[in-house]
């Protein structure tokens, strides 16, 4: 008996959705698709067959048949779209990380916080102009004192008692022997603007004392320059280094190598200036010594001291890593405890 | 120095509060560092009289003691001896806190209520004198029931300056005063000097020769006869604890008061035990000796300048007196001593004979030399009115070379110059003389080339302002007491510089980095070194290391000489950090070595870098299991910051090196120059400092490094055409090196051989015993065009058989 065209096109709807139906996963459906629309599946073969239909069947054949074609292919794409869902679902399952687990560590070193501080303040001055300059750490009585206005006699030298390696020659007290050192090599050149930061050394050796410890000394030469400018650059300098709000106050001081001295205080970073045991209750903290050069030292380095004038400071590096890391014994920074160190 | 506040009142009318006025000093240049309150004492203390003194009915050694005061009277226990009948005492009524903390109430003392009690001086929180042990007598004019705290200076302020080591004058409170003078205004108020003298001339007593006058500038000397030892007044005592000072007997007391009021120390001789009744100041023969007032025996020799009668030294100048004519009950006359002595001198004998005292300290700073007479009569002045006698006429003045007016001209610019701020010319003057400078309006003398409306002053100075040498020192009187605060901050002047961290600091700071990228901590150790830890690393014994420079004077034994490598310093830090549980350590250090040269010849200062690795690597990877480091770590980080220090050359070659593994340790050279060496610790050194586990050491000197490095890489043009990779392996001998396999590699590989990279080395299955396996990966591109196949064949070939020539390496087929 001769199907009648709706029923061969429904017949075909059937094997269709049935085999749709049974397609677990893409694969079978990329099978059902050639199966029925492929080159040569199901549908171009009744496309080809339609020859051999009657005239007046083959429009009403050929749209049914394009009908289903339609059918079948959004058909596919939903059950596609629905399977790969389902897919991706199964393969995210497996593929799922348990992210609390620790990352790869990346070690990094640490550099010593003296070095960090030392190069802070390199970098604080860097920009206001001042080369980076270096001297001896092994030093003659020349430099350390004698040309520093401090004789053999001179009772100043009590105040940082010394490692000799003969008569005259000892490890440096301070960094000033740079003052002289620089400003003869530059003489009678202007302007000396320079910082030297080092080792220095001095006989000492408890809480607040340490046998070696490092210092920064500053050195700026020109025609007119003045305690005005001296207090300007030292602002500049605390208000990088401690942040803003510290109030400073400059103190009359003596330092046999610059006239006038001053000694620079910032109020207490622990307690803000109302008294504790940082400060010793005084709300002040010591932070560097400071003055004008001496005329002495100028002319002892090659420069006419009317001429000229300039200033000078000494900053302890220890002192300023010890405020701003709450340390209470320099001599943490030399025993090298791995374990205090990479906390910096 | 301690300033009791109400002392120093009396020089000068003082409004501020102690606190206050500290701030005040301390912002002129004499910094305060602490204001305490001495002998701190509460209320209910009064003075009262003794009116009657009974047995207590059941105690044997007690007394009754009734006393008036004022308004009521008061019976109390007592078990003291040394009161009698109208003495005034110390009461502490009822209520009355002691320093000791004890709480004042009536008492039951064996069964009679005690409703105060009379107090010692120990009670009292006080150290005195007394002339007999009990409670303290008051000896001043004062009524029954005043309040204690009134009569005497308890809970005096105390202001203790730290004073900077050119401000000699002040040492004494008139010093002070004259600080204080400058900065409020008020008029100096000097005390009493005036003297009565009686009986014999001076001269006719004695006399003074100074022998050496290099080391006494000026020597003084009083008489004074019937005199009484006896405790000094109790305001007296309390000044002087309250300064700091002890005690002793009135006429003692009297010189350390006038040296704390004048700074000028003094000394007191018992006139009848000095020989001849002579003073020589002369320096000591070689040998002499002298038991000095702390009882021991002084070895003396020419440095020492002493004080001498006509046999034998009385005293050491300006540091201590003898026992020989020490000061005693029985002394009748006195010879008192205001001398100025060398300052370096007096330091020298201080520090020899250990003996640092307020007087030397005094001399040592400079002691006014103009201020001898005056503190002379201060001080007999004062003694008289302790000690009772006779002032003799007449004072000897042995002053050779008297002192010199100073005058220094100050230019009203010169201030504007250094201070970078013009104070107007009647507050400089105004800031001089109050600081007791006398201020004169010079005439402009300093050249023709000045300008003519240039403001001079022409500026006595003091002789006790030895300080005030030149004209920057007026300078820095003006803006002190200006207030250095009240200066105000100006733009800095002058040429604009670059402050870009040079070159050399610039590689350095570069090193650093790469190090830390590489996961090393960067240490700092001391300079100096025990020797010991030298021998410890058994270097040939003409090793350079072993020629260090030694410090005179150090601290320790552990501090003894300047390092010569930073290893051994290394080797602690290892060993400090191993015994707190850090296993693992990955340092560096940059710092410097020391070596001798000529012997007034400062030493030779180079920079190096040393390396130190030990534990396991990777730490805190659950993913990659830790393993033991090995020599290749250590290589790999030094390859790594060669070249990131854009350094081309770098040559590793096995050596023998003292402290390093025999056959595990390298010499480095960078362009043909041996930079240093890196390597594991040898196994036996590694015993020796007991070190649990393998350590790689390295040290290169840094000066080469910073000469080959360039921060500045060149560019390369990117590749335009594809590379042809290429993996083979060979099969060689254990002795074969990798170094030299790639080095041929690349002599044969032709010109378009790009890169060599070794990425297996392999030992096992399939390869013989004495062979091992390495596996190299090349790329081969050519500039122009896309290499095929075809063309890089004949290289890999002419690869395989020169490493096959060389080596006998065999192809390994995969």
């Amino acid at each position: 008996m001769q199907k009648t065209i709706n029923e061969r096109i429904e017949e075909l709807r059937a094997q269709f959705q049935q085999g749709i139906d049974a397609a677990p996963n893409l694969e079978a459906l990329e099978k059902l698709r050639v199966k029925f629309l492929g080159k040569k599946g199901e549908v171009t073969t009744l496309m080809r067959g339609m020859g051999k239909l009657p005239a007046d069947e083959r429009p009403l054949f050929g749209k049914l048949l394009n009908e289903f074609k339609g059918f079948a292919e959004k058909m596919l794409d939903n059950q596609k779209k629905q399977l790969k869902e389902k897919d991706a679902s199964q393969r995210w399952e497996k593929e799922r990380l348990d992210i609390t687990l620790p990352g790869k560590p990346f070690h990094l070193g640490r550099k010593h916080p003296l070095t960090v501080i030392t190069e802070e303040i390199e970098e604080i001055f860097s920009y206001m102009g001042f080369q980076i300059a270096e001297g001896p750490e092994v030093e003659s009585d020349y430099y350390n004192f004698e040309a520093l206005n401090m004789s053999k006699e001179h009772p100043a030298r009590d105040m940082q008692d010394s490692f000799y390696i003969n008569p005259e020659v000892l490890l440096r007290t301070h960094t000033s022997p740079m003052q002289v050192r620089t400003m003869e090599a530059m003489a009678p050149g202007l302007p000396v603007r320079i910082i030297c930061p080092g080792k220095v050394f001095r006989r000492d050796d408890d809480v607040t004392h340490s046998p070696m410890f490092h210092q920064v000394e500053g050195l700026v030469v020109d025609r007119g320059v003045s305690l005005a400018d001296l207090k300007g650059i030292l602002m500049l300098f605390t208000k990088e280094m401690f942040g803003e709000g510290r109030e400073l106050r400059f103190r009359p001081s003596f330092f046999p190598f610059t006239e006038p001295s001053a000694e620079v205080d910032i109020s207490c970073i622990i307690c803000g200036g109302s008294g504790c045991r940082t400060c010793g209750d005084t709300g002040w903290l010591e932070i560097l010594g400071s003055g004008m050069v001496h005329p002495r030292v100028l002319e002892v380095s090659g420069y006419d001291s009317e001429e000229v004038t300039g200033y000078a400071f000494g900053i302890g590096i220890e002192r300023i890593a010890m405020l701003k890391y709450g340390i209470d014994d320099i001599r943490l920074f030399y025993y090298n405890d791995l374990r205090m160190l990479q906390q910096y | 120095m301690k300033v009791p506040y109400n002392w120093l009142r009396d020089y000068i009318k003082i409004e501020l509060p102690p606190e206050e006025l500290a701030k005040r000093l301390t912002m002129a240049g004499l910094e305060v560092e602490l204001v305490s309150t001495f002998a701190p004492l509460g209320e209910n203390f009064v003075a009262g009289r003794i009116v009657s003194l009974r047995e207590h009915p059941h105690g044997a050694n007690l007394l009754l003691v009734e006393v008036d005061l004022g308004k009521t009277m008061l019976e109390v226990v007592c078990g003291a001896k040394n009161i009698s009948e109208g003495d005034m005492v110390p009461v502490a009524l009822s209520g009355a806190v002691l320093p000791g903390g004890e709480v004042i109430k009536p008492t039951e003392i064996r069964g009679i209520l005690s409703p105060g009690m009379l107090c010692s001086g120990g009670e009292l929180g006080l150290e005195i004198a007394e002339e007999e042990p009990g409670i303290m007598i008051l000896d001043m004019d004062c009524s029954p029931g005043e309040k204690l705290t009134d009569l005497l200076p308890f809970n005096e302020p105390v202001l203790e300056i730290d004073l900077t080591p050119n401000r000699g004058d002040c040492l004494g409170l008139l010093g002070i005063a004259r600080e204080v003078a400058a900065l409020t205004g008020e008029k100096l108020l000097l005390p009493p000097d005036d003297v009565e003298e009686e009986g014999q001339k001076i001269e006719q007593l004695g006399s003074v020769e100074i022998r050496d006058t290099d080391l006494c500038y000026r020597y003084t000397a009083r008489i004074m006869e019937g005199i009484t030892i006896r405790p000094s007044p109790l305001k007296m005592q309390m000044r002087l604890l309250a300064a700091g000072i002890r005690s002793i007997s009135n006429l003692v007391d009297v010189t350390n008061y006038v040296m704390w009021e004048t700074g000028f120390p003094m000394h007191a001789f018992d006139y009848d035990r000095l020989t001849g009744g002579q003073i020589i100041v002369r320096r000591a023969g070689q040998g002499e000796t002298l038991v000095t007032l702390d009882g021991l025996l002084r070895t003396l020799d020419p440095e020492v300048l002493v004080i001498a009668d006509t046999v034998e030294p009385v005293a050491l100048a300006g540091v201590m007196g003898g026992e020989n004519t020490e000061i005693t009950e029985k002394t009748n006359r006195l010879l008192l001593e205001a001398a100025v002595f060398n300052p370096t001198s007096v330091r020298k004998t201080a520090r020899k004979m250990n003996l640092p005292s307020e007087a030397s300290q005094r001399y040592e700073k400079g002691v006014d030399v103009e201020g001898a007479i005056f503190a002379q009569n201060r001080a007999v002045r004062l003694m008289k009115a302790t000690a009772g006698g006779k002032i003799l006429h007449g004072i000897i003045d042995s002053y050779p070379r008297p002192h010199k007016e100073h005058v220094i001209t100050l230019r009203k610019s010169r201030v504007q110059l250094v201070l970078g701020y013009s104070i107007p010319e009647e507050r400089i003057t105004d800031i001089l003389t109050g600081l007791s400078l006398e201020v004169g309006k010079a005439e402009d003398t300093l050249g023709e080339n000045r300008k003519t409306d240039e403001v001079l002053f022409k500026v006595r100075i003091p002789s006790y302002r030895s300080d005030l040498q030149i004209e920057v020192d007026l300078i820095e009187e003006v803006a002190r007491i200006y207030g250095f605060d009240k200066i105000p901050v100006t733009p800095p002047v002058g040429m604009q510089t670059s402050g870009r961290p040079s070159q050399v600091q610039r590689i350095t700071s570069r090193i650093k980095n790469t190090l830390v990228s590489c996961g090393l901590q960067e240490v700092i150790t001391f300079s100096f070194i025990n020797p010991k830890h030298l021998d410890l690393l058994q270097l040939p014994a003409d090793d350079k290391w072993r020629n260090a420079v030694r410090l005179q004077n150090p601290l320790t034994e552990d501090q003894a000489i300047l390092r010569t490598s930073l290893l051994p310093g290394l080797f602690q830090l290892l060993q400090y950090n191993f015994n707190r549980q850090t296993l693992n350590q990955f340092i560096f250090e940059m710092g410097r070595v020391f070596f001798p040269r000529g012997e007034y010849e400062l030493p030779l200062e180079r920079e190096v870098l040393a390396l130190a690795l030990s534990g396991k690597q990777p730490l805190g990877d659950w993913q990659n299991h830790p393993r033991d480091l090995n020599f290749y770590e250590i290589k790999g980080i030094i390859e790594t910051l060669v070249q990131n220090l854009g350094i081309e050359g770098l040559h590793w070659e096995e050596a023998t090196i003292p402290l390093l593994h025999p056959v595990r340790g390298s010499k480095i050279s960078i362009q043909g120059r041996e930079v240093g060496f890196a390597g594991s610790l040898h196994p036996l050194l590694q015993e020796k400092l007991d070190f649990k586990q393998e350590v790689f050491l390295a040290e290169l000197m840094l000066e080469p490094l910073l000469e080959a490095s360039s921060l500045l890489p060149t560019f390369r043009r990117l590749p335009r055409f594809p590379a042809v990779f290429r993996d083979v392996a060979f099969i060689v001998s254990r002795k074969a090196k990798a170094g030299d396999l790639m080095d041929t590699i690349r002599a044969h590989g032709g010109t378009f051989l790009e890169e060599v990279s070794l990425f297996d080395v392999y030992e096992g299955k399939q390869i013989p015993e004495d062979c091992l396996s390495m596996a190299f990966s090349l790329t081969f591109r050519h500039g122009d065009k896309t290499l095929t196949d075809d063309e890089v064949d004949p290289f890999m070939e002419e690869i395989a058989q020169a490493l096959q020539e060389k080596f006998d390496a065999a192809l390994r087929k995969t």
